[in-house]
């Protein structure tokens, strides 16, 4: 479903992914690990057309993405949760969410309730200026807003990044039932070890702005050096 | 009691002159932070508008519906040409529209001369206010723009449009992320400020000299009430231009136009000084 190859990009003056590959197969979690500054942010930046690709080639449901624009990016099914959530702080949590469809086709006025499904507190806190939320409501809303468009694709970059732990897995509960029920394919940036076995199939270790390896989430829960030698640090 | 009436009514007219050209300028500013130095001519352009639209045999009233359609219109070509070339680059974005400012006002002036035209009032009559006669077509020009104000604020709090803007104001790649197309936005908005520049220029026509050096009477207070009123929400220029235009005609009458003047920038000053984003950035935190 995703497929990335030889992925070159970065900001200005410097090159942060250095021929990248990556095959996210349809239905599944894919996570991604590594330390700080090896390129995570940037490839989920660079996915989302946020990022100016140099070289390589990014192919979405056959689509090749490179060089497109962010609005066109997700309209082709590509949701986003950045890192930092950048929900609109200033919005109620339903204008919010109203954002998330308004680019869709049809342009849904309302919020359907199955928004709210997942995440009950949303629904309370409708009317509610999202900038008053805790952190880990504002990670919910920030997941709810990405999924109200029904995205193929969902990018998800450190959700549990400053939550407190108890949110960080019932948010992980949350997000694998919805995967499991709508078939949703998931690529989870995630230092939070916990999260990333709870939630994914398949790992991908970053290094240096390309793939160092990949292994099966199974393979890592037996295998702590593997865990030791990519993210230690 | 009649007269502080009068004066009541001198300033809601000025008052609301200005909202109506600030509104578009506060408009594409919030947007696409575009300092459009260039509004002042698409006002002047939606005077010459009614004068073309005169001369060619039309009524007034033709040239008022046709303006901002043209200068909308006019407003989506420059985006198209000019002005989505230099967004990100905020100070060539003054460059830029200052230059298409000068070419449109030269333009002018090969197209109609140099010299000043009149519109005549299409509301000749006064209205009898406490014994005073009043202009009606004053009071025609509040009506339309209290009406543009209810639309604008319609338009941007009410509608889907409205809100995918806002969005791209607070976050704009943010928005862009959520399919919002960020491009056909920034087209919408631009064509609607200019249209709205356009529109101003129609209604005031009828009060004013028309010739090529009309769009800096008001461009200035505008600029100021936004200032003053802070860029960063929609009410902004309301409160701003509420504070400059209510000064202005009440020092202008206490004293001369001249001490107006001053009371005026220096009230601005003041006010920028103790509140840096405005007067709506104080009280909405927008």
């Amino acid at each position: 479903m995703l497929s990335v190859a030889g992925l070159e990009a970065g900001y200005r003056g410097s090159r942060v992914l250095n021929g990248l590959d990556l095959e996210v197969a349809e239905g599944t979690v894919a996570a991604l690990l590594g330390r700080n500054g090896m390129g995570k942010t940037t490839l989920m930046r660079a996915l989302m057309g946020l990022v100016t690709v140099s070289a390589g080639r990014i192919v979405f449901r056959g689509r090749d993405t490179a060089g497109l624009r962010p609005y066109t990016i997700a309209k082709l099914g590509i949701a986003y949760v950045p890192q930092g959530r950048e929900i609109f702080a200033d919005f109620t949590v339903e204008e919010n969410l109203r954002l998330g469809l308004v680019g869709r086709p049809g342009g849904a006025r309302r919020v359907p309730a199955a928004a709210y499904r997942h995440f009950p507190v949303l629904a309370e806190r409708r009317g509610q200026r999202a900038g008053t939320l805790s952190g880990g409501e504002q990670q919910q809303l920030a997941i709810a807003r990405a999924l109200v468009g029904q995205p193929r694709l969902l990018l998800l970059d450190e959700p549990s990044e400053g939550i407190q732990p108890s949110i960080v897995l019932q948010i992980a509960a949350s997000l694998k039932q919805i995967a499991a029920e709508e078939g949703l394919t998931v690529l989870l940036v995630e230092q939070n070890v916990e999260m990333v076995l709870s939630l994914a199939a398949d790992c991908a270790f970053i290094e240096n702005g390309r793939v160092a390896a990949r292994h099966a989430a199974a393979e890592l829960r037996g295998d702590a050096a593997i865990l030791h030698r990519y993210l230690a640090v | 009691m009649e007269q502080l009436f009068i004066l009541t009514l001198d300033a809601s007219n000025f008052i609301l002159a200005i909202i109506l050209v600030a509104m578009g300028l506060v408009i594409i500013f919030g947007l696409m932070n575009v300092i459009n130095m260039a509004h002042g001519e698409l006002f002047l352009l939606g005077a010459y508008t009614v004068v073309m639209v005169e001369r060619l045999g039309g009524s007034y009233w033709l040239g008022l519906v046709l303006a901002p359609l043209a200068v909308g219109l006019v407003g989506l070509i420059v985006e198209e040409l000019v002005v989505r070339h230099v967004y990100h680059r905020f100070l060539d974005t003054i460059l830029a529209t200052w230059g298409l400012s000068i070419a449109i006002k030269q333009a002018v002036v090969v197209a109609f001369g140099p010299a000043s035209h009149t519109v005549s009032s299409p509301i000749a009559a006064s209205i009898e206010i406490f014994g005073a006669p009043y202009p009606a077509y004053r009071l025609f020009i509040m009506a339309v723009a209290l009406l543009v104000i209810a639309v604008t604020f319609w338009l941007f709090f009410r509608t889907a449009f409205g809100l995918a803007a806002r969005g791209v104001i607070a976050n704009r790649d943010m928005a862009a992320c959520l399919g919002i197309n960020t491009r056909r936005l920034d087209r919408a908005t631009f064509a609607y400020g200019a249209a709205l520049a356009g529109l101003a220029g129609a209604v005031m026509a009828p009060i004013m000299s028309v010739d090529p050096q009309m769009g800096l009477g008001f461009l200035i207070p505008a600029f100021l009430s936004i200032l003053v009123g802070g860029a960063g929400h929609l009410a902004g220029p309301l409160l701003g231009a509420a504070a400059i235009g209510g000064t202005d005609t009440l020092a202008a009458n206490l004293w001369s136009p001249v001490v107006a003047q001053i009371v005026v920038f220096t009230m601005a000053i003041v006010v920028i000084r103790l509140f840096p984003r405005g007067l709506a950035g104080r009280w909405f935190g927008g």
